[in-house]
Order: C-alpha cells, then sequence, then structure tokens
C-alpha cells in the first residue's frame, strides 16, 4: 500500500502524504464544526439550545443504554437457537430479524406520530396492516430460504454418506 | 483517574509506576475495579463479527448517505434562503424533486446505516480509562459530538417528514447547523481514523475477522449461530433495502406501488394530488373563496387588479410540472394558467425583474415568497387556475397559486394576494 509503510513492529505507519492529509482534513473538520455551533446561537435561544443539548444526551442514552444492550441480548439468543442451524441459514434468520426489527422501529415512531401530529393531509396510510404484511412476506421468505438452506445440505450431507 | 495511563504498583505492566510510586492508592483500586468492570462488560458485547474492516466498510457506505444529505440539504436550503451567489436551476424540472427525494431517501438509509456502524464500534464504549490523554480526550469528545448529532439529525429528519415536532427547538434552523457540525466532525473523524482506513481499504485477509481468527474461526465459517462478516453487511444491506424500498415511493413514482410506509403516497388528496398545509390550516378558507377576490400585480407606480374572470381571460398554458415538497414527498400534475411573464409585462415591468409574492394568509414563515428573475422568465412558470383538468381545490390554492420548475413546494405560494414587480 502506497500510503501506509511498514514500521519496525510490522504495523502499518502513515506516509507523509497520509499526515498532510490528515492535517487538512482536520483543520477542515474543525473549521466546519465551529461553523456550525457558531450559527446556533444566531437562530436558537438559550432555552433551545439546552433542550437540543438535552435531546442529543438522551439520543446516546437511549441509543447506548437501551438498543444495542438489547440487540446484544437478542443476538444470544439468536446465537443458542440459530446454532443448529446452517451458518447460511443462521444469517437469513439474523438478517431478517435485523430487517423486521429496525422496520418495526421506524413504523413505530410513524405510528406513534400517526395520532399526536398536527397534519391531517399526511399520514394517511394504514401503517400497522401494512407493518404486518412486511412482517408476513419477510418471514414467510426467511422461512424458505432456510428450509432451501437446510434441505439442500441435508440431501448434500446423504449422499456423501451414501458413498 | 481520568488522565494518564493506569498506574501498576507491581512494576511488571507499565513504566507509570515511577511516576506515581507506592503504596497504590485508594483512587488506583476504583480505576483498577473499573477496568476490570468494563473488560467484563466488553467481553459480553465481543462478537468476532466485529473488526475495524467491517467499520470501514459500513463506514464508506455511510460517507456516500451522509454527503448525498448534506449536499442536496444544502441545495434545498440555497433554494429557500440564496445567497447572492445562488445558482437557481430550473431544468430539467424535476431536478428539485429528484434533490429532496435523494435527500429524505438517503436519510432514511442512513438510519440502518448509522446504528450497525455504531454497533460496530461499541466495546471502545467500555473502555476503561474512558480517557488517556488530552488528544484522546479531544478524539473521543468528537466522536461523542458526532455519534450525538447524528442520531439527532436522523430523528428528527424521519419524525419532520411525518409533520409531528415533538422538540424544544426549531427544525429547519437546527437541521443546518447540525449538518455543518456532523460533516466537520466527520472529517475530523476521517482525520483521525485515517490510518485504519487506508489499512483496511481493500479486504486484506491478514486484517480481515482479525477477533474471528483470533477465536480460531474463519470468515467463511463462522462459529454455530454467528454471522461472518459478510453475511452482517449483506443483512446491513438488505436491511437499508427494505427500509429505503418501502419508503422512497413517496419521492419516486417507480417506487409508489412498495409504499408501506412514508407519510405520503401518490395520487392521494383532492385532485390527486397530496396537500401539504389546507386551507383550514392557513386560516384563508373565507378569503379564497370570497367573490370579490383580486390578484393585484404593481410595478412601480402601476397597480393592476386581475380577477378570476380577467386571469381566465388572459392567454392558458399549459404545463407537466412536479410539486415537490422539502419533507421529500412529491407529484407531477398537469398545471394550466396564465404565464407569470405575462402578468408582469402587463404592469410594464421588466423581463428581469424578480417578484414579491404574496398569499391571502394572514401569518407563517411562508406568507411572501420572493422570486428570483430566472424563474419569472421561464416560460412554465405559471400563475395555475386549474390542476389536472380541473378548477383548483381550495386545498391546493384556489383560485390562484405559483406553480414554477425546480422549486421547494414550500415556495409554490398557494391562496395568492399580490404579485409586486421589484
Amino acid at each position: 500500500m502506497k500510503d501506509m509503510v511498514k514500521s519496525e513492529g510490522g504495523t502499518l505507519a502513515p506516509t507523509r502524504t497520509v499526515w498532510a492529509v490528515r492535517f487538512v482534513l482536520g483543520a477542515v473538520g474543525l473549521g466546519l464544526m465551529g461553523y456550525g455551533a457558531m450559527g446556533f446561537p444566531t437562530q436558537l435561544g438559550p432555552s433551545q439550545l439546552l433542550g437540543l443539548l438535552v435531546w442529543m444526551a438522551a439520543a446516546i442514552l437511549i441509543h447506548d443504554g437501551l438498543i444495542v444492550p438489547l440487540s446484544t441480548l437478542a443476538g444470544f439468543g439468536l446465537r443458542r437457537s440459530g446454532s443448529r442451524l446452517r451458518p447460511a441459514s443462521a444469517a437469513v434468520m439474523r438478517g431478517s430479524l435485523m430487517a423486521g426489527a429496525v422496520v418495526t422501529l421506524i413504523v413505530g415512531v410513524l405510528l406513534k406520530a400517526q395520532t399526536v401530529a398536527r397534519s391531517t393531509s399526511a399520514l394517511e396510510g394504514d401503517y400497522a396492516i401494512n407493518l404486518m404484511w412486511f412482517w408476513a412476506v419477510l418471514l414467510t421468505v426467511a422461512a424458505s430460504l432456510i428450509y432451501t438452506i437446510e434441505r439442500r445440505y441435508r440431501r448434500g450431507s446423504s449422499r456423501g454418506t451414501s458413498r | 483517574m481520568l488522565f494518564g495511563a493506569l498506574p501498576d504498583p507491581t512494576g511488571e505492566a507499565s513504566g507509570n509506576r515511577k511516576i506515581w510510586g507506592n503504596p497504590p492508592s485508594t483512587v488506583w483500586w476504583c480505576d483498577r475495579a473499573m477496568e476490570k468492570f468494563t473488560n467484563a462488560l466488553a467481553s459480553r458485547f465481543a462478537s468476532p463479527t466485529r473488526s475495524t474492516r467491517l467499520t470501514v466498510v459500513l463506514g464508506r457506505w455511510l460517507g456516500v448517505t451522509f454527503t448525498v444529505c448534506f449536499l442536496t440539504g444544502l441545495l434545498s436550503h440555497g433554494l429557500q434562503n440564496p445567497p447572492g451567489w445562488m445558482f437557481f436551476p430550473t431544468q430539467p424540472v424535476w431536478i428539485y424533486q429528484l434533490s429532496q427525494g435523494l435527500h429524505v431517501t438517503a436519510g432514511i438509509a442512513s438510519i440502518p446505516l448509522l446504528l450497525a456502524k455504531l454497533w460496530s464500534v461499541y466495546p471502545e464504549l467500555l473502555k476503561w480509562p474512558p480517557i488517556k490523554s488530552f488528544p484522546h480526550a479531544l478524539e473521543r469528545g468528537t466522536i461523542a459530538l458526532f455519534i450525538a448529532s447524528s442520531l439527532i439529525q436522523l430523528t428528527t429528519g424521519l419524525i419532520n417528514t411525518y409533520k409531528w415536532y415533538p422538540w424544544p427547538f426549531p427544525f429547519r434552523e437546527t437541521h443546518y447547523w447540525l449538518a455543518w457540525v456532523i460533516w466537520g466532525s466527520l472529517l475530523l473523524h476521517i482525520a483521525v481514523k485515517l490510518p485504519a482506513i487506508l489499512e483496511h481499504w481493500r479486504r486484506r485477509p491478514q486484517s480481515v475477522g482479525a477477533a474471528a481468527h483470533k477465536a480460531g474461526q474463519d470468515e467463511a465459517s463462522p462459529a454455530p449461530g454467528r454471522w461472518s462478516r459478510r453475511s452482517f453487511l449483506t443483512a446491513v444491506g438488505t436491511t437499508t433495502g427494505a427500509v429505503v424500498l418501502t419508503t422512497a415511493g413517496q419521492s419516486f413514482s417507480w417506487l409508489d406501488p412498495l409504499n408501506l410506509f412514508a407519510p405520503r403516497n401518490m395520487g392521494t388528496g383532492p385532485q390527486a394530488v397530496p396537500v401539504n398545509r389546507t386551507a383550514a390550516e392557513a386560516k384563508v378558507t373565507d378569503l379564497a373563496r370570497a367573490a370579490d377576490w383580486i390578484l393585484t400585480v404593481t410595478y412601480g407606480g402601476t397597480s393592476r387588479p386581475f380577477t378570476l374572470a380577467d386571469l381566465q381571460g388572459l392567454p392558458q398554458h399549459e404545463h407537466e410540472l412536479p410539486i415537490a415538497c422539502v419533507e421529500g414527498w412529491s407529484q407531477t400534475a398537469t398545471w394550466r394558467g396564465v404565464r407569470i411573464r405575462d402578468l408582469v409585462g402587463a404592469v410594464g415591468g421588466p423581463p428581469s425583474a424578480e417578484l414579491r409574492v404574496t398569499s391571502l394568509e394572514p401569518e407563517g414563515a411562508y406568507r411572501t415568497m420572493l422570486m428570483p428573475a430566472v424563474y419569472v422568465q421561464d416560460e412554465q412558470t405559471l400563475v395555475a387556475l386549474e390542476l389536472n383538468g380541473q378548477t383548483l381545490d381550495l386545498d391546493h390554492g384556489y383560485p390562484a397559486r405559483i406553480i414554477a420548475p425546480g422549486r421547494p413546494g414550500v415556495l409554490q405560494t398557494k391562496w395568492l394576494s399580490s404579485m409586486e414587480v421589484l
């Protein structure tokens, strides 16, 4: 790799060009951050700024303290139940649940908005029903894929045994 | 201890012991306890799927969506708050429909990508000590700012498309300034991590799945029940595809059949076009329906009132133009009415004039609108009286509204009251 050179320890060390690029990126980044930070007080009052900071802190807390630990717990469960499946099947199971969970998260907010949003000219869909259909299709596709993968593997292994 | 490496009273691990000397203090024991605790916690969250290569790949994907959001957002902001050097593209007529559709769709696509990217580096959060030095504090501080800003930007951006505003700050201004903070902190983050990014930019056997190799697993055959990096990335890509396909139909008609979860559907609303702000919400119902409604066009000392019959008596022009909202939805429709430039000419205004257009709305940020000359001159810019072959519906701006190519929906002023040639 041209941008890195091997150091004595065997690890890759950045060249002068990389250092120069890092410096420029860092300086431009700091400048843009400063521009953005300076812009807030021109249009937001103190209480609004405080509210924004509270929302930012809450976002980190909810993400780091709730979403990731919950997804890790789900991962433990899936590891156990997926250990009897082929790796490809386990991946299909995890992937479909990931897609379902993220879509459900987004639709959950949408459903909440539907009950409180002030506009009467938006959010006219039947999102709960749509979500049920989405899950039905997702689980059907995932189950079909897992069935096909497992069946193909069992056929392959039984052929191998018969030889 | 927040700064500096951990002291080691046994003298076996670090060179810092000389600085601290002996005996070990209570602070040292607390540090050791925290280190053990966070290590134990980190091992709980450890996964062989996580690797620097995974984070770099996810970072690249997120970099693309964030860049699309940033650039299209700047265009939208520039069209609404034009600086002196601003250019106003009117061709193709769907340019704003495309750019704002991309803005909202890329923002929605960023949600699973950001969650996956943050998941890939989650154990970093549990490292002890949290801060080792001033540069490290700076690095972690900017990362925290980047993460918090990104989470808020995507969450509020999504909820804004639902026309729900549960936060105590103004959306548009916050969205704009946060975009700069995010991009700045993203560049700074790239600067800090550039060596690792370059090292793992391409797939290299010695760097891919390092944790998996350490655990005795190889990338192609993960541990039972686990998934490989490639499977994880495929799942993230599939999830991103799912959220995009089920929402982007509000912006792109060819995806309309899959539109399950967008706040708007094409073809809905009066005259098969969605409405963002109804006449009742704008409090214009009586004024717009008044029999003595007139549109006043002024230039210098000349002022000319046009009744609806007057406007209908002028040469009518028909164009197929999209109406594209800042919230991402759009709809192409057939509009019929009087060319703006004909009305400007009727009061003796120059072809290069700008316009100040005022709505019947008694209040609101978009009650008055400034129309740059490029739109005034465009032959497709109309004072529309009809939509899809019918008289304008009250919620679409009856008796007359503006429709211009390539402009945000909020600037397509409805329920016209006056136009001043500047």
